[in-house]
């Protein structure tokens, strides 16, 4: 008898063959080894296959979702990016001449800097500077990282960030040559009829978009309401935005209410004082927002990471809903498909209705003040920044002794260097603005933000040098005297910056003396360059 | 609810008990997230998937009629979850196209033909998973589906829209593919 081909056994082996034809092979198989033998290596072969399979990919074993050291680090990026963003675009604002429209947008004007006046204090005293410094510190430790493993780094340097989404699109804007449509009027409308084929940026007191915007919409306004369809991302500077027609990109929000009552495509990202997305209303992706309410009743497909007075939620979020700040509830019609996790003053301050589904873990943490100092690994933390203030301070000193105990030095110029600093401070990131807008600055701009960080970094060590000096007053100028004053200082500031209140004011003061000095001491150096 | 057996917590389910939900989440979503991993090209894409398969167990698990096991049947649900996903990526077209008949001819035997062997250490298990990711998309997703999900080579057919045979065809040649893969891999 024939034996039988390579492929009627894999079906045998697979229970698939019909029952007659199985009964055949069966039998045939009792007088042939040869068959045998190949039943038993495609049996063999299937158990691998299947044992291979169930073993799952390494990223499965990981754990699902995905470990949240990475999305915190990226979310934290993100909102880092888009408060500074925000910040240096309302000095640059106010350098312009600003429409009436606008003027609520200007942190100068009469109204404005009462509300200047408690945000900033209110921003010093809970840390604001601290995050700034901190912000810093890991740009510096990125530059460093880049220095050493660049290799590394550069295959695995992807650019789909959101901030570089949004840079990107800010600098596409600013490039002359890029098709956009500028529109400027009281009342700017695209109507139901029109589609606009280019990036549409739109100025006025009401934009209204009924038709289609085939590129991205970025609008400054005081309202902005898109009902049509705008296929790519919406920039929204408006105080309020109302999108009840349909995004298909991502929505950058610097405005001061956000309504969402339409489809959007990907992701929320911003600062807004009051974000809702209404029960109709449907997310592709996730949010990422930081501001004063949030109201989350339709869907969200993935993740929502909010950092907000009060959190309600009663739609729908796909995975995981990560909450910091004042009060969070969690209504009937709530669905969480994946983890909870909440960080609140008081426990009190958590709703969460008996028929709201969470799909994963919740993790309701309170916070308490002065937890850090209680825990161990807050000190290993703070170990490894000095150490790594160390590092860099030595290599600067190694690198350029003279500028950097000139800058130290520099330091003890007292207002000079501190005048110097908040000019610097709030003057390089309109600078960096300016410079970008044309395509030749793009190269400087990004340069000069690289020193600024770098600067803001190193600002703590010329100041905690200088510091040490004062206290030990050290006989000699050696390098060795340089950097024991350098780790006193430090320590000294580090120690003083969690004082609560002050800590704030004095590491602003750091910055900005650190940085006047730097600029004094850049000045000096290139007017020597000029003479000599 | 962790030490409930299945059918209880699957009973409790259907009544749309969010705690026998979560459960049934905690038990199966790596499983459900290894599937759609293979079967779809990117992590993300499999993270959506895996959401919207636990998304829509609220309602999906009342059809569930216990005739198969339910692990199963869940991989069943999530595999054509990934299938949809995959259409709505071509925009509604199917998923593998076309599939010409080689027959059933018996292979000359090589090396690279003859089934793979039988003890297979850790790490050589790692490249058969390395292999099968490397594998073209139309001998990917019905070995996947045959050795991951277990379903039948009927079930396969109805949920990528083929023939029976066809479905029979596409995994003998996966296999050969995958045997050729690793031959070259160990030389």
């Amino acid at each position: 008898m024939n034996c039988y081909s390579e492929q009627v056994c894999a079906i045998f082996v697979d229970r698939e063959l019909a029952v007659h034809e199985a009964r055949r092979l069966r039998d045939h198989l009792v007088t042939c080894p040869r068959c045998r033998g190949m039943v038993d290596a495609l049996r063999a072969e299937n158990r691998v296959l299947g044992e291979s399979l169930r073993e799952l990919p390494e990223e499965a074993v990981l754990g699902f979702p995905r470990s949240r050291l990475s999305w915190v680090w990226g979310d934290v990026a993100a909102s880092a990016a888009v408060l500074a963003l925000m910040s240096i675009l309302s000095v640059w604002v106010d350098k312009l001449r600003i429409p009436e429209a606008l003027e609520w947008l200007n942190p100068f004007s009469t109204n404005g800097v009462t509300n200047l006046i408690f945000n900033l204090s209110y921003y010093f005293a809970h840390g604001g500077t601290a995050m700034l410094a901190d912000y810093a510190a890991v740009v510096g430790g990125i530059f460093l990282l880049l220095g050493i493993g660049a290799l590394v780094l550069g295959r695995r340097w992807r650019l789909h960030h959101p901030v570089f989404h949004l840079l990107i699109v800010l600098l596409l804007l600013s490039l002359p040559s890029f098709a956009l449509e500028r529109r400027h009027a009281d009342f700017v409308a695209v109507a139901a009829d029109e589609t606009v084929d280019d990036s549409l940026l739109a100025a006025g007191n009401t934009v209204r978009v009924e038709g289609v915007v085939n590129g991205d919409l970025l609008a400054f306004c005081r309202n902005l309401e898109v009902r049509g369809n705008v296929k790519g991302d919406l920039v929204s500077f408006a105080k309020r935005t109302v999108v009840s027609g349909t995004v298909e990109g991502r929505i950058y929000n610097f405005s001061q209410s956000l309504d969402l009552n339409g489809q959007l495509g990907h992701s929320i990202y911003g600062w807004v004082q009051s974000l809702r997305v209404d029960n109709r209303a449907k997310v592709g992706e996730g949010i990422v927002v930081g501001g004063g309410d949030v109201s989350l009743e339709g869907e969200v497909k993935r993740s929502a990471t909010i950092f907000a007075g009060n959190v309600d939620v009663s739609g729908t979020i796909g995975r995981d809903l990560a909450m910091a700040g004042g009060s969070l509830t969690l209504t009937n019609a709530a669905r969480v498909n994946g983890n909870l996790s909440a960080r609140v003053r008081q426990l009190k301050d958590v709703h969460i209705a008996d028929g709201a589904i969470v799909a994963g873990k919740r993790d309701i943490q309170v916070r308490v003040r002065q937890s850090p100092f209680t825990r161990p690994r807050f000190y290993f933390h703070q170990a490894v920044w000095l150490a790594a203030t160390m590092l860099v301070g030595w290599l600067g000193l190694a690198l350029f002794p003279g500028f950097f105990q000139a800058c130290s030095r520099a330091v003890g110029a007292g207002w000079r260097s501190l005048g110097l600093g908040v000019g610097v401070l709030a003057g390089v990131p309109i600078v960096i603005i300016v410079a970008a807008i044309t395509l030749v600055g793009i190269p400087a701009s990004l340069m000069l933000l690289a020193g600024y960080l770098a600067a803001i970094y190193m600002a703590k060590i010329w100041v905690g040098a200088f510091l040490g000096r004062i206290i030990l007053k050290p006989s000699g100028v050696t390098k060795r005297d340089w950097l024991l004053g350098l780790l006193v200082g430090v320590l000294i500031l580090t120690i003083v910056g969690f004082v609560p209140y002050l800590g704030g004011l004095v590491r602003l003061a750091v910055i900005c003396l650190g940085l006047g000095a730097f600029a004094w001491q850049a000045y000096w150096v290139s007017r020597t360059a000029t003479t000599a | 609810m962790e030490g409930l057996d299945l059918e209880s917590v699957i009973e409790r389910a259907r009544s749309h008990d969010a705690d026998a939900l979560a459960e049934i989440y905690r038990r199966y979503v790596r499983r459900v997230f290894g599937l759609c991993r293979y079967m779809l090209e990117s992590r993300e894409s499999a993270e959506d998937a895996t959401s919207e398969v636990f998304l829509r167990l609220r309602r999906s698990i009342e059809s569930y009629d216990g005739s198969i096991p339910f692990p199963r049947w869940l991989l069943r649900v999530a595999g054509n979850e990934c299938i949809d996903a995959l259409r709505r990526q071509r925009r509604g077209r199917r998923v593998i196209v076309e599939v010409e008949d080689r027959g059933t001819a018996v292979e000359a035997p090589s090396a690279e033909s003859s089934p793979l062997s039988v003890v297979m250490r850790k790490e050589e298990r790692l490249d058969v998973r390395d292999a099968i990711a490397r594998l073209p998309e139309n001998y990917r997703l019905p070995l996947v589906l045959r050795y991951y999900s277990e379903l039948s080579y009927e079930e396969i057919a109805q949920q990528l829209d083929l023939q029976r045979n066809h479905v029979a065809a596409l995994i003998f040649r996966a296999k050969q593919e995958l045997r050729r893969k690793l031959a070259h891999r160990s030389k």
